[in-house]
């Protein structure tokens, strides 16, 4: 067990713990996306969960630090801000602002986070860039709004923990990455109805499931055939 | 998502890609080497070569297509038969890189990174090609059934340079072609005096 | 563990190198004139293989006994093709020419080897100090540079490893396996040796991170994944003298003890790849590779990996995704790939040049290298000096040099009597200087404290027409299309940058737009995951602080003093200078946009016109008609005749 401080109040937890999930256990809510639990190499790319530690010259993503005995952690700095309010205004710089017509209003985290920061879902300062096309549909069973996509990642984990590999991947680079599905429409075995774990892990409404009548296969299980056993 | 469109050389290209997988290791590692042989072999990554690659390593077809959209290396159409590299490196790009390339877009009427309806003309920016004190460049490159058979460096590019580039090309074609047609017609004279021929004998 | 039992490397090399030295004598006393001729890519480009079969067939057409010695590149890429004639009997030292096209070859043929002229209009200088002959010593480009990377490219025959033992080469590596690997760590950590990469790490104490972390099996990587758009020195050395990367990168793997090795190198280099890989199958072949070298225990194999172009991968953590077959993205730090790296073995990754440096450490010692180069940065940097500058190519000088010394003395200055504005060093990644920098030395902290930094090498000199905005505009189109995209910050914050800054270009930048790109610059900084976002932002943020007026006029103004923004200048003809009848300009015109006046002079369509300077360099300098101006509003008004009486002018000068 390690003994360290988060904004002056002292916390216990295992050596070694990801100090973002320390501290969200504990109830300190640190502004997160791309983290899940379990992960033991968080890819600390949606930088949001910037937290200041004694020691370091700037702030760095509480999901890339270890606990130690000892650490004095500061989640409420001037400059940690600075940069979690930037972060967030960059993605929504490029996020369709819907959410009266979003299935994950009310549970977006990122209306929490702004919220929390006190930012404004449409960023002042920059311009709004959103992709063509709007909607990915060539999945069978699943529809991709890329506009509402953060890139976090966490489909493309979760998918692949409980399928030995995803099935979704991030395809082209840098401000045109998306979530693909390349390939899918000859997966009509897999059974995302059942599963949808991508759907619920995602932070935002990226990923829908198609409504039954809309699905271009039918699903194993509305087949009859036994989905296909699922690890975890 | 469009399907076929494989003409005979794609689908020879595809048979030649069949077995040159066999020699890798079928081991994760192996997959840009590989897919760096099906676009030396075919000139693109047709979706065929895609799905081989990741039935033959056991990774899910969106994988492979993922790394593939990573790399600039790798394109999913054919090239032109004239495939033509502008360089937009540092010391071209101060020295008016993309004039010239907007110039070939201009004359070509495509967007670089486009092939003309005619799969003439294939237009690319490049990053360096390092001839930087022969700025601004274009590098022309003859395709043969989809490989790179040749290319040629030209160096201190100006848009009157473009036309006359693109004028040569279209000049030698014309010309190929009225040599091409002269033998045919003077094949079928020759048959035609051959058939008179025989028709007397 | 060595069933061979351990022989003694230097017997086993001596064999090796009385062959190599045999060929050599061989060669250097035959009689017949040698020409050595530079066969990288650069020269190629200028038309070496054209310059090549224009000495063969002269050769044969006047029956002349000649050897040509195809050698890598000498970094005069300003006056390629390079050609270096030794005719002993002739009684003149080697003599250097430059641009030696097809026909210049036939001449010297005909004149220096027949008739024994030099042809001394054509000399750019002898290769050895001389009476009779200015040599090439004589000029700063040659006598200030110190050449410890680049010393034998351009000399030797790349693709022949004897060339390369016969001129001292693979003995460091004989050196280096009779000392204990921490031995030869020590040494490079004594000669101060930085990472040549960019960042400026110290290479020994990589190797002694890797060489200390747990694990059997550890691994070196030779990093050639050179993206900089405008670098191109390690193509150079792996094109010139792959040997000396391979022995230094044999070096590393003894002194951190792997027994596997990889050389990135980019797809796009492909004669690079053919060159390197040929020259790791000729040092198996004499077993400096392989199996139990030079008849000790240890063993390295070495595989080339074609990296397939993404500028990313120059990062380590990307270059080992993209080696294990993954979309090149960074990883988070730590682990660093010292202690967990390929396949998760200790790593160590190093550039070309620090590899390419650690032969001659081992050769002459620390305290040789530690002479070279400044106190805390000691040896040589390699620069690629493009843009406006008279000698353009590849420079190797000692760390400490200023910039005034390197880009006025070594370089020749700027062309076109036109006065010298920035220089931006370091790439993508760098920054643009203004003049009062040029008395910087060149070394790591120096360049770093000016905001720029030493990066991968390239070096833009501008003069005054390079506009400072659509520089950093050029340069953060480069970064954000590079970017891999996996993080917030770099994703989209660099796309931002690039919209702003061609906004301004464009001539529709607004108030604030300078205060907006210094706030998401300095965030984007701090917050990016990789070094690649974290230094994007350099080139915005040291033009401001430099150049910040030309940013205000592009905004306030709409103005472009450097007269370089096309949506902010303008192209007319000074009807006083323009000649009647001259049609140069009409002649190169991409779209037509030139008309005839109704007495028969030039002007310019500006609604058709797409700003490209043709007719200005078109324009006969007696004349020197053509006036660019900023903003597009300076330009006067000039009355285009109606279509039949345009007509009706033609008509006229055909008739008349």
């Amino acid at each position: 067990m390690a003994k360290f401080l988060v904004d002056n109040r002292e916390i216990e937890a295992d050596e070694g713990t990801i100090l973002l999930q320390a501290c969200l256990d504990h109830g300190i809510y640190i502004p997160n996306l791309c983290f899940v639990k379990g992960m033991d190499h968080p890819s600390a790319s949606c930088r949001m969960c910037f937290v200041e530690v004694e020691g370091e010259r700037q702030p760095v993503p509480s999901c890339t630090v270890k606990v130690k005995d000892g650490i004095v952690v500061k989640t409420d700095t001037p400059q940690v801000r600075q940069l979690q309010r930037t972060a967030f205004q960059l993605l929504m710089s490029v996020h369709d602002v819907d959410c009266a017509n979003c299935p994950s209003n009310k549970k977006c985290e990122l209306q929490r986070i702004a919220k929390f920061l006190k930012a404004p879902l449409k960023p002042r300062a920059l311009e709004i860039y959103l992709k063509e096309p709007r909607i990915d549909e060539s999945h069978p069973f699943l529809d991709y709004y890329p506009n509402r996509c953060v890139l976090c990642g966490r489909c493309v984990y979760t998918c692949g923990q409980r399928n030995a590999q995803s099935f979704l991947a991030f395809s082209k680079r840098g401000f045109n990455t998306v979530i693909s599905f390349y390939g899918a429409a000859d997966l009509s075995t897999l059974d995302c109805p059942n599963c949808h774990a991508c759907v619920d892990v995602c932070p935002v409404g990226a990923l829908v499931l198609k409504e039954p009548a809309k699905r271009t296969v039918p699903a194993s299980s509305d087949l009859g055939l036994t989905p296909k056993p699922l690890e975890v | 998502m469009e399907q076929g469109l494989l003409t005979p050389e794609d689908e020879e290209s595809l048979r030649q890609i069949a077995s040159k997988i066999e020699s890798y290791e079928k081991d994760r590692k192996n997959l840009i080497p590989i897919l760096q042989m099906m676009q030396e072999t075919a000139g693109y990554l047709p979706k065929e070569a895609i799905k081989m690659a990741a039935g033959y390593l056991g990774v899910a077809e969106c994988e492979v297509y993922g790394v593939a959209t990573f790399y600039n290396q790798f394109r999913f159409h054919p090239p032109g038969k004239h495939h033509i590299k502008v360089c937009m490196g540092t010391a071209c790009a101060v020295k008016g890189g993309g004039i010239i390339l907007e110039n070939f877009e201009r004359k070509l009427n495509i967007h670089a990174g486009e092939t003309t309806p005619d799969r003439e003309f294939s237009l690319e920016r490049v990053a360096c090609v390092g001839c930087c004190a022969l700025a601004p460049v274009a590098v022309f490159g003859e395709t043969n059934r989809g490989h790179l058979d040749q290319e040629t460096v030209h160096g201190h590019m100006t848009p009157s340079a473009v036309e006359g580039l693109l004028d040569g090309i279209a000049i030698e074609k014309q010309m190929k072609e009225r040599v091409l047609k002269r033998m045919e017609m003077e094949k079928q004279i020759e048959e035609r005096v051959g058939n008179v021929d025989e028709s007397d004998g | 563990m060595n069933r061979m039992g351990n022989k003694d490397p230097d017997q086993v090399f001596d064999v090796i190198y009385k062959e190599a030295e045999r060929r050599n004598n061989e060669f250097l006393a035959d009689p017949a004139p040698k020409i050595h001729l530079g066969m990288a890519t650069c020269c190629v480009a200028s038309g070496a293989l054209e310059t090549k079969k224009g000495f063969e067939e002269a050769f044969a057409e006047y029956h002349v006994e000649a050897r040509i010695h195809t050698v890598g590149c000498m970094g005069h890429c300003y006056a390629g093709p390079f050609v270096i004639i030794d005719h002993p009997a002739s009684g003149f030292p080697p003599i250097m020419y430059n641009q030696v096209d097809a026909g210049k070859a036939r001449m010297l043929v005909k004149s220096f080897l027949v008739d024994g002229d030099p042809q001394l209009e054509y000399v750019y200088g002898a290769m050895q100090e001389n009476d009779m002959l200015p040599s090439v010593m004589e000029f700063s480009r040659f006598n200030k540079e110190k050449r410890v990377i680049l010393e034998k490219c351009g000399v030797i025959d790349p693709e022949d490893i004897y060339d390369y033992i016969a001129h001292g080469g693979y003995s460091s590596l004989v050196k280096a396996l009779k000392l204990q690997p921490e031995a030869v760590i020590q040494e490079i950590q004594k000669s101060g040796l930085r990472g040549r990469g960019g960042a400026g790490f110290p290479t020994g104490r990589k190797w002694e991170f890797a060489r200390q972390a747990p694990g059997q099996e550890k691994v070196v990587i030779c990093n050639a994944d050179e993206g900089d758009p405008g670098a191109y020195m390690d193509r150079l050395i792996l094109e010139s003298n792959p040997h000396q990367v391979i022995e230094g990168l044999a070096i590393a793997a003894h002194a951190v003890g792997a027994r596997k090795a990889v050389i990135y190198v980019r797809a796009e280099y492909p004669l690079a790849v053919k060159t390197v890989t040929k020259a790791i199958h000729q040092a198996t072949r004499l077993g400096l590779l392989g199996r139990h070298i030079l008849g000790t225990g240890f063993d390295l194999e070495i595989d080339v990996f074609r990296g397939s172009g993404a500028f990313v991968c120059g990062e380590e953590t990307a270059l080992i995704q993209s080696i294990e077959g993954y979309r090149g993205m960074p990883q988070h730090r730590p682990p660093y790939p010292a202690i967990k790296g390929l396949f998760g073995y200790p790593t160590v990754i190093n550039n070309v040049k620090t590899l390419a440096s650690v032969t001659p450490i081992i050769d002459h010692g620390a305290d040789w290298y530690r002479q070279i180069g400044t106190e805390n940065t000691p040896g040589t940097a390699i620069f690629s000096v493009v843009g406006n500058v008279v000698h353009a190519g590849l420079v190797e000088i000692p760390m400490g040099v200023t910039l005034r010394s390197l880009i006025f003395d070594i370089c020749g200055g700027i062309p076109n009597n036109k006065k010298f504005k920035a220089v931006q060093i370091g790439g993508p990644s760098g920054g643009c200087l203004s003049e009062e920098f040029l008395d910087t030395p060149i070394d790591f902290d120096s360049l770093t404290a000016t905001g720029a930094m030493m990066g991968s090498g390239g070096m833009v000199v501008m003069d005054e027409n390079s506009c400072m905005v659509e520089v950093s505009r050029y340069f953060l189109d480069f970064t954000q299309k590079e970017s891999c995209g996996k993080c917030t910050f770099c994703r989209v914050g660099t796309h931002h940058l690039l919209k702003i800054l061609e906004r301004i270009t464009k001539g529709e930048g607004r108030d604030g737009d300078i205060e907006l790109l210094e706030t998401l610059a300095r965030d984007i900084k701090a917050g990016s995951l990789c070094g690649l976002g974290k230094t994007a932002p350099n080139p915005v943020l040291t033009s401001i602080r430099y150049f910040r007026k030309e940013y205000e006029a592009h905004i306030y103004e709409k103005r472009c003093p450097a007269l370089m923004c096309r949506s902010m200048i303008g192209y007319y003809i000074d009807l006083e200078k323009c000649a009647r009848g001259c049609d140069a300009c009409v002649a190169v015109c991409p779209v037509d946009a030139i008309f005839t006046t109704r007495n028969r002079k030039k002007g310019i369509d500006q609604q058709l016109c797409v700003k490209c300077g043709e007719c200005m360099a078109a324009c006969p300098p007696q004349y020197d008609a053509v006036r660019r101006v900023s903003p597009p509003s300076l330009v006067p008004y000039v009355e285009k005749p109606p279509q039949e009486e345009k007509e009706k002018a033609d008509g006229e000068i055909s008739g008349g």
